[in-house]
């Protein structure tokens, strides 16, 4: 008996012991590469204790049953998914990262940073390249705020932006066609339905055909024929949530918190393309 | 020569049938050279028109993509028509993911003839990645979507043109190579083969018989190498031939020779034989005319003796009464034994004489084959040395040791002094110069229950040669001096025909020993 005892408790010694109570809750979509850049961020930034918990590991996450059992002071949420499934609680304030459609969830109070730099990174780089009427593809639906956003800083800029709206991939060639001749740059927007596999080539054919630079929101663009690109940082972008996740477990409340667009901007250059267009950007390389 | 005989004598030629199957692997190598030339070349074409067709459709494919997923029937007409402008082009059609034509050309100018149908799938780009996709740092996915086709039709109708051509051209150059190379072929092998026949005609002279021929081939490779050996062959031949031929002549001689020997040989026989019979015959009529005088002489000496018997007493009373008187010169008392034993001498040689012809008689006309069982071998011994006694010469010492319990046998004595006789006039002439020792011996040897008689000479012996063919019939070293050549041949049947056997020994230069053995008879103790 006296045996038996002893071998219980250390078995109960060795048996794997509850969760211990933390801070975050991180809820990954999915385990891809930008997700776990964008995740190293967060941890550089934010020393808080934390469990992560990707959602494509499990057919189905009870979110709310876990934060009910472990009470978590916040939960950052990295990719719409996991921004989706955090909304379903109300229980801890969320935050967010590399979510393209954030605005929709709006049930819990939730900020981040976002995907798109401010309209301002852009014009700025086209007002460096001489650009005064730029051609603009895209979907209202999808891209309508960040449109307008960037028409008003345009118009303070001094630059034009010629806007073609589409509401079906098949109708940015037109669309493209439309702008032959009447605008000296192209702004590639990430808007899928602007931008769909199929119709990449027809702004580099522009592009070439027109003579005009194209700048877009990823460097590899530049291989197929872009002029300028300015990608992001997800590490920053992790650092950048990081350092919100801190504030707010320091105490700031989370609706004090603004959106922030990622203030990290990795432009990237084709000097062979600038070099055909015959065009220097304005203030360096 | 009939026109099938020549054909026939030029199909066997070898020189022919190499050209033959020469020129017919040159036609067939020619024939398969060309067919695989033609062969590739038309898969070329055919892949040339297939790699064209699918380059055009995938520029095409290329070119239609934007303009195919906008749907723009316009752009796409005239990327139809751009295409269309190629000469081998009959027909253009693009369609979109759900197989409607957006736009379609036909060239106007078809051409009868084959055409070829060309179908390449237009796809949207892979491994460009969404917008999305490209913020979040997705991994690109290389997935091609269909979104229409193109469809050409092709020309091949030149294509069969430039085919015959191909073909015609390839046939003419075929049959001129071929005819080159048979031409080229039929002087090479005219040239190689003329040795060939040089060297079939020497093997021919030599195979018919002339040996002295030679093959007149000077050259080093194979066909001369063979030239040599033939020659050495012929020569080789030719040499055993002459050697074959002195070797006929030389048997032929001797064989010429050996016939004569033996005719010489068989005539002496016969004549000795003859001489026998004759001698046989002599004996017997000397006989008949010795014995009828000398059975008077013993009837006058009988008659003599009786008469003297009678007489003697008449003498008696005479000289007694008248004295001494003279009988034929001599005094009666001196003539009066004499007379009486002079008649007794009469009458006993006269009986020896009767006697000494009776074995002559015998031993010539022959005893008949009667089998004694009572002969006595000592008996037989003495008969045989009587009749040799007149064959005894000065310098033969004959000495007899004549055993005293030898049984009786079972025999002929006739024969048996005949093989005696034999044996001892043999012993008698081996000694040189007719001088020397003759011991004649008789035994009984109990053990093995065999009577011996041994003839012992101290002469010159036997040679081994001469021992070998010692009981061959008519061979005798003696036939110069009369021999037969059947005395021991006939005297070993004898013995053999008695049961016993006849043994020979004899040490060249030192003397033979012959040796009579034969079984004791029944009746013997």
């Amino acid at each position: 008996m006296q045996f038996l005892r002893s071998l219980l408790i250390v078995l109960l010694l060795l048996a794997p012991l509850p969760a211990l109570a933390y801070d975050i809750l991180l809820l990954q979509s999915l385990r891809e590469k930008g997700y776990d850049e964008a995740v190293k961020g967060v941890k550089r930034e934010c020393p808080a204790t934390m469990r992560t918990v990707v959602l494509s590991d499990y057919a189905e996450t009870d979110i709310t049953r876990i934060i009910r059992e472990e009470h978590p002071r916040l939960i950052i949420a990295v990719g719409d998914r996991a921004l989706e499934v955090a909304g379903k609680q109300r229980n801890a304030p969320v935050l967010y990262m590399m979510a393209l459609h954030a605005k929709s969830n709006q049930r819990v109070v939730a900020t981040g940073v976002g995907m798109l730099f401010e309209p301002a990174r852009y014009l700025a780089v086209f007002d460096s390249l001489g650009s005064k009427r730029v051609g603009v593809v895209c979907d209202p639906a999808k891209s309508g705020a960040y449109l307008k956003r960037a028409q008003a800083t345009a118009k303070r800029s001094g630059i034009d932006l010629v806007v073609r709206e589409v509401h079906s991939p098949k109708e940015t060639l037109a669309m493209l066609d439309s702008l032959r001749g009447k605008v000296d740059a192209l702004w590639m927007l990430p808007d899928a339905t602007a931008v769909s596999p199929e119709t990449t080539e027809a702004y580099f054919l522009f592009s070439q055909g027109e003579r005009v630079p194209l700048v877009s929101f990823a460097e590899v663009y530049l291989s197929m024929g872009g002029a300028v690109a300015l990608g992001i940082d997800r590490f920053d972008i992790g650092r950048q949530l990081g350092a919100m996740a801190q504030s707010v477990l320091e105490g700031t409340p989370v609706e004090a918190i603004a959106f922030q667009a990622p203030r990290r901007v990795m432009m990237k250059v084709n000097d062979g393309v600038l070099r055909r267009l015959k065009i220097s950007i304005a203030g360096g390389g | 020569m009939t026109g099938g005989l020549r054909v026939s004598r030029i199909v066997k030629n070898f020189r022919f049938r190499i050209y033959l199957i020469f020129t017919v692997t040159i036609a067939l190598l020619t024939a398969a050279f060309a067919s695989f030339y033609v062969i590739t070349e038309v898969n070329g074409f055919q892949s040339t028109l297939e790699r064209e067709g699918r380059l055009l459709a995938t520029i095409l494919a290329q070119n239609a993509r934007l303009p195919l997923f906008a749907e723009n029937r316009e752009a796409l007409a005239l990327l139809a028509a751009g295409t269309a402008r190629y000469p081998s082009v009959l027909y253009v059609s693009i369609s979109n993911a759900e197989g409607r034509a957006l736009t379609e050309l036909k060239n106007p100018t078809e051409k009868r003839g084959g055409a070829i149908d060309m179908e390449v799938e237009v796809t949207s780009p892979g491994l460009v990645a969404s917008p999305e996709a490209l913020l979040l740092g997705h991994a690109p996915v290389d997935e091609k979507r269909v979104i229409g086709r193109v469809h050409l039709r092709l020309d091949t109708s030149g294509a069969r043109e430039r085919l015959k051509k191909l073909v015609a051209a390839t046939i003419a150059i075929g049959t001129l190579f071929w005819i080159m190379v048979s031409l080229l072929s039929y002087q090479i092998l005219k040239r190689v083969t003329s040795s060939f026949n040089l060297l079939m005609r020497g093997i021919e002279d030599i195979g018919s018989g002339n040996l002295s021929a030679r093959v007149n081939l000077d050259s080093d490779d194979e066909l001369g190498r063979g030239a040599n050996a033939i020659n050495a062959m012929a020569a080789s031949l030719e040499l055993r031939e002459l050697e074959n031929l002195s070797l006929q002549e030389e048997l032929l001689m001797s064989m010429r020779l050996e016939v004569q020997e033996e005719k010489k040989r068989v005539m002496a026989r016969l004549i000795h034989t003859n001489k026998m019979t004759s001698l046989g015959l002599l004996l017997s009529s000397m006989a008949h005319e010795i014995n009828n005088p000398n059975a008077s002489i013993r009837f006058s000496g009988h008659i003599i003796a009786k008469m003297w018997a009678d007489v003697v007493p008449l003498l008696d009373g005479v000289w007694r009464e008248e004295g001494e008187f003279y009988l034929g010169g001599i005094p009666f008392q001196k003539a009066r034994g004499a007379l009486a034993e002079n008649a007794a001498k009469i009458v006993e040689n006269s009986e020896r004489i009767a006697r000494v012809v009776q074995g002559l008689r015998d031993y010539g006309v022959g005893g008949g084959a009667r089998l004694r069982p009572d002969l006595e071998l000592n008996g037989a011994v003495a008969a045989a040395l009587s009749v040799l006694a007149c064959q005894m010469q000065q310098d033969v010492w004959l000495k007899t040791a004549l055993g005293t319990d030898i049984p009786v046998i079972t025999g002929n004595q006739h024969q048996i002094e005949q093989v005696l006789i034999n044996l001892i006039l043999n012993a008698m002439q081996s000694l040189p110069e007719g001088r020397g020792e003759v011991l004649l011996t008789t035994r009984h040897d109990r053990e093995a229950g065999e009577v011996v008689v041994e003839v012992e000479d101290d002469g010159i012996g036997i040679s081994a040669e001469t021992m070998e063919r010692l009981f061959e019939p008519f061979f005798s070293t003696k036939l110069d001096r009369g021999g037969s050549g059947l005395g021991l041949y006939i005297s070993q049947y004898i013995v053999a025909e008695h049961g016993g056997r006849l043994q020979l020994s004899s040490t060249p230069g030192r003397g033979t020993l012959a040796r009579v053995i034969l079984p004791v008879g029944p009746g013997a103790p």
